[in-house]
This record gives C-alpha cells, sequence and structure tokens, in this order.
C-alpha cells in the first residue's frame, strides 16, 4: 500500500495534490474530494457511498491522523472525514480512469 | 531582467527528494517576486519538514544564484506576505508527532493474561539497557499494573500549564492511571473518558527527548488503541501471545487491527513459550509450539516460564534490572535488540520524514 510522500493543498486552482511514496502524483480538486467525504454525516450509516454535492468547498487545513489517514477540515466547520490512504489513492485512481475516458469520447 | 518563466524552468530542474517528480509539478513552489536581479521564491504550506524545506531551499539559492542576472535570492517556506490569504497549515498540530520522542512502539496482546505489561516493561528496561531514553506510557487504564510491577508508589509532579511530569524509576519515565488511582478503586469509564485520558498521557506528559516510547497497550482491539493509534503515529507494534494462543481469533483481530490503521507488526513475543526447568535445564513446550506460522509473522523473541519472572513483576524489580545476568532478562536484550532492528527496517509509513 503506498503512501503519501508529500501533501500539498493548492488553494489558487481549488485543489490538493499528494505525491506518494511511488512517485504517484494525485490531484483532488476540492468539489471532488468534499464529494466523496465517507464521514457519517455525509454518508449515513451502512449502504453505498454517494457524491455529494458541495458548492465551492474551501480547504482549510489537513491533518494527519496516526499513521493511516488525512483529515481535512473546510471552512464550512465540516472536518469529520477521515480518509485512508488506500481510500485517497482510489479516489485518485478513479478520477484518473474518468478523466481518460472523457478525454477519449 | 529576468522572466518569472525562466525561473519556474530553473526550478522545474529541481526534483524532491525520494521522487523524479520536480517541485514545480508537485505544487510547492507558490508566488515569484522579481525586483531588478532579487528573487524571492515563496514555498507552499506542505507536508514536508523542515529538514526537506532546508535542502529544497539550498537546492533552489544554488540553481538561481547561477543565473546570470540574479544577484540575490531568497526563499520563504510558506507564508506569502502582504494582502495574500494565508496557506492552509498541513498536518495540524494536535495530530502531529510527539515533539522529542523518536519512536513509539506499541505492544498489544489480542487478549488479557498472556504477559503483556510484564513483557512491555521489561522491554522497555531492556531498551534502556542498550543505551536509549525511554519512556513507558501505560495504557491498560482499566488495568493499570505497571506502577506495582515498576515497584514505584510515586505521583507525578505538576508542571507549568497543566502537564505533567512523568516519573523516573529505573532509568526511564513512567506514566500510568495507576498513579491517579486509589488501588482499590475498579475503573468504569466510558469511552470518550478514556480516551481523553490518553490523549493527555501523550500530549501534556513531558516526556522530554526520547529515543523510545513504549505503550502498554489494554488488551484487545477497543476504544484505546483506536485511539492511540489516530492520535499519534505508531512506529511499529509487537505482539505479545502465548504459543498456542497465536493462532486464536483474538490474535488475528490484533494483527488486523494494526494493519488497518498502517502500523507495522515488528513481530509477535511468545510469552510462557517453554518452560525452562530449573533443575536439569532441560525445555518443555507445555504451551504446545509452532502455531505462530499461521500469522505469517516473525516471532522476535521467546520469553519461557520462569519464576523469576513473576517474582520480579511482583517484587516491584523486573528481572532486567533485578539479574541482568539472568538468561531471560538476556532474552529481553535480544528482543530489544530485535525491536530496534525490525523498526530501522521498516520506514515508518506516514508522511514521509526525510532522516
Amino acid at each position: 500500500m503506498p503512501n503519501p510522500m508529500l501533501v500539498t493543498p493548492i488553494l489558487e486552482e481549488n485543489l490538493l495534490r499528494i505525491l506518494w511514496d511511488d512517485d504517484y502524483l494525485s490531484d483532488y480538486p476540492f468539489t471532488y474530494l468534499r464529494g466523496w467525504c465517507p464521514c457519517a454525516v455525509c454518508q449515513g450509516h451502512g449502504g453505498e457511498r454517494n457524491f455529494i454535492r458541495v458548492e465551492n468547498p474551501q480547504l482549510v487545513s489537513v491533518g494527519l491522523v496516526g499513521n493511516y489517514a488525512l483529515n481535512p477540515r473546510w471552512s464550512d466547520g465540516h472536518e469529520t472525514g477521515i480518509y485512508t490512504f488506500e481510500y485517497l489513492r482510489s479516489l485518485s485512481e478513479r478520477l484518473a480512469t474518468q478523466n481518460e475516458n472523457s478525454t477519449e469520447s | 531582467m529576468i522572466s518569472e518563466q525562466a525561473i519556474r524552468d530553473q526550478l522545474k530542474r529541481i526534483t524532491y527528494p525520494g521522487s523524479s517528480r520536480d517541485i514545480v509539478t508537485l505544487g510547492l513552489v507558490g508566488e515569484i517576486f522579481i525586483k531588478g536581479a532579487d528573487v524571492i521564491i515563496h514555498l507552499r504550506s506542505s507536508s514536508a519538514t523542515q529538514e526537506v524545506l532546508r535542502h529544497i531551499s539550498g537546492r533552489i539559492t544554488s540553481a538561481l544564484s547561477a543565473v546570470p542576472g540574479i544577484k540575490h535570492v531568497a526563499v520563504h517556506g510558506g507564508q506569502p506576505q502582504g494582502t495574500a490569504p494565508q496557506p492552509p497549515p498541513v498536518a495540524a498540530p494536535a495530530q502531529t508527532p510527539l515533539p522529542g520522542v523518536q519512536r513509539v512502539i506499541a505492544v498489544a496482546s489480542g487478549k488479557g493474561g498472556v504477559g503483556k505489561s510484564t513483557v512491555a516493561v521489561n522491554l522497555a528496561l531492556a531498551l534502556k539497557a542498550l543505551g536509549n531514553r525511554v519512556g513507558l506510557l501505560d495504557a491498560d487504564i482499566y488495568g493499570p499494573s505497571i506502577p506495582l510491577m515498576m515497584g514505584t508508589e510515586a505521583t507525578p509532579r505538576a508542571g507549568q500549564d497543566k502537564k505533567i511530569y512523568p516519573v523516573e524509576k529505573y532509568g526511564i519515565s513512567l506514566i500510568s492511571m495507576g498513579f491517579f488511582l486509589d488501588d482499590k478503586s475498579p475503573v468504569i469509564w466510558r469511552g470518550p473518558i478514556v480516551m481523553g485520558i490518553i490523549r493527555q498521557f501523550l500530549r501534556d506528559v513531558l516526556w522530554g527527548e526520547l529515543d523510545y516510547l513504549v505503550v502498554d497497550l489494554p488488551p484487545g482491539t477497543g476504544d484505546a488503541v483506536l485511539t492511540l493509534a489516530q492520535e499519534v503515529p505508531l512506529n511499529g507494534g509487537v505482539i505479545v501471545s502465548t504459543p498456542q494462543d497465536v493462532a486464536l481469533l483474538d490474535v488475528q483481530r490484533g494483527i488486523a487491527m494494526f494493519q488497518q490503521v498502517n502500523v507495522p507488526i515488528l513481530g509477535i513475543i511468545e510469552n510462557m513459550s517453554y518452560y525452562l526447568c530449573p533443575h536439569c535445564g532441560e525445555r518443555e513446550d507445555i504451551f504446545g509450539h509452532g502455531g505462530v506460522e499461521k500469522t505469517g509473522l516473525e516471532v522476535i523473541g521467546e520469553v519461557p516460564i520462569v519464576e523469576e519472572v513473576r517474582v520480579g513483576g511482583d517484587s516491584g524489580k523486573p528481572i532486567v534490572v533485578q539479574q541482568p545476568e539472568h538468561p531471560v532478562s538476556q532474552i529481553f536484550l535480544r528482543l530489544a535488540t530485535r525491536v530496534m532492528e525490525a523498526d530501522k527496517a521498516i520506514r515508518s509509513p506516514h508522511i514521509r520524514q526525510h532522516a
């Protein structure tokens, strides 16, 4: 399981950039990152994860949770999302696939 | 006058340590100010450590100083001046590694009664005997046994700002719920209070400079363990088990728990591994043997059933201190060495520190 090596919020572009220790580079637009927040407030309990649309979310800070997750805090006070590295990586790969597919079509 | 693009092109040649990616692509380079022959580079706030930032700063200064037309280079990491918005801090203070503490090693067991605290205490003392500065955090809130095992009835001193000094005994620093409780009162607290106490033990105790903080976890895989895993990056976990328990569901759960929170498992310590007859010196595997292969983990030590270990615990003078030459003390010393080796072999998997 690759781990983040460098986490850089890029406010001007409304995205969070993560460099992984296998040299993979991920960009998480804030709307995308916030939209896939895995917390129970956003997703409820049990069932599938759904994308939650939030208008123009602003990232305030990103905390490290133990050894295994990141905790983004947003300007609207939302801060209960604990994104495991595994989850973050799969979100990034999914986005990359989506982008590839949309440029192909 | 030199152009911003030309400067960016120069900076694009500087790679981030440990990566093939350059600092511009990584988004580390924020604003670039050019005034005549003077250049100021602002680096964006990120999770990069001070050490890495110093390195990058140095590379930037060398690279740009060599460019004709540039006389003066300044690199600022983080805050732009003036009316630019504050960049967000990364890794909020409450969740950073403990200042002054190099490594945090957790000692866990799938279930109670396997001698975890005995192992934790002797491991901590053995690490100390090997020249490390060691702290021992008894996170077993419900059954804190470490003060008894270490033979101390001291009370931690209060410091400034509601901080606490740990108790010193046998050359290591200790903190335990046992220091704050009346002997006989059972501890019946709700989860949030336990979590709060563990946080305080981590953050409000003046541990000072430690090479290792050994954390004696409560048995099982409940709240306390999860809080610890969330609050501080555990550098390694050691699982204590008896030989026949090692294949049981409880230990499997302990292993799964560590894996889920990304804590590298340094290995298993088999406690009560075998019985050493004090008369003839023969070894009897009374609790069976060989179950550990099923876990896929390495046994980094076997501690036999020897009366002195229990006596050490009961008398408040653990065997490593009481009889350093005893074969079992030697086993703990080897164990401590193995922990140090295994720990070095596994890099801390959290946002990488470039040591």
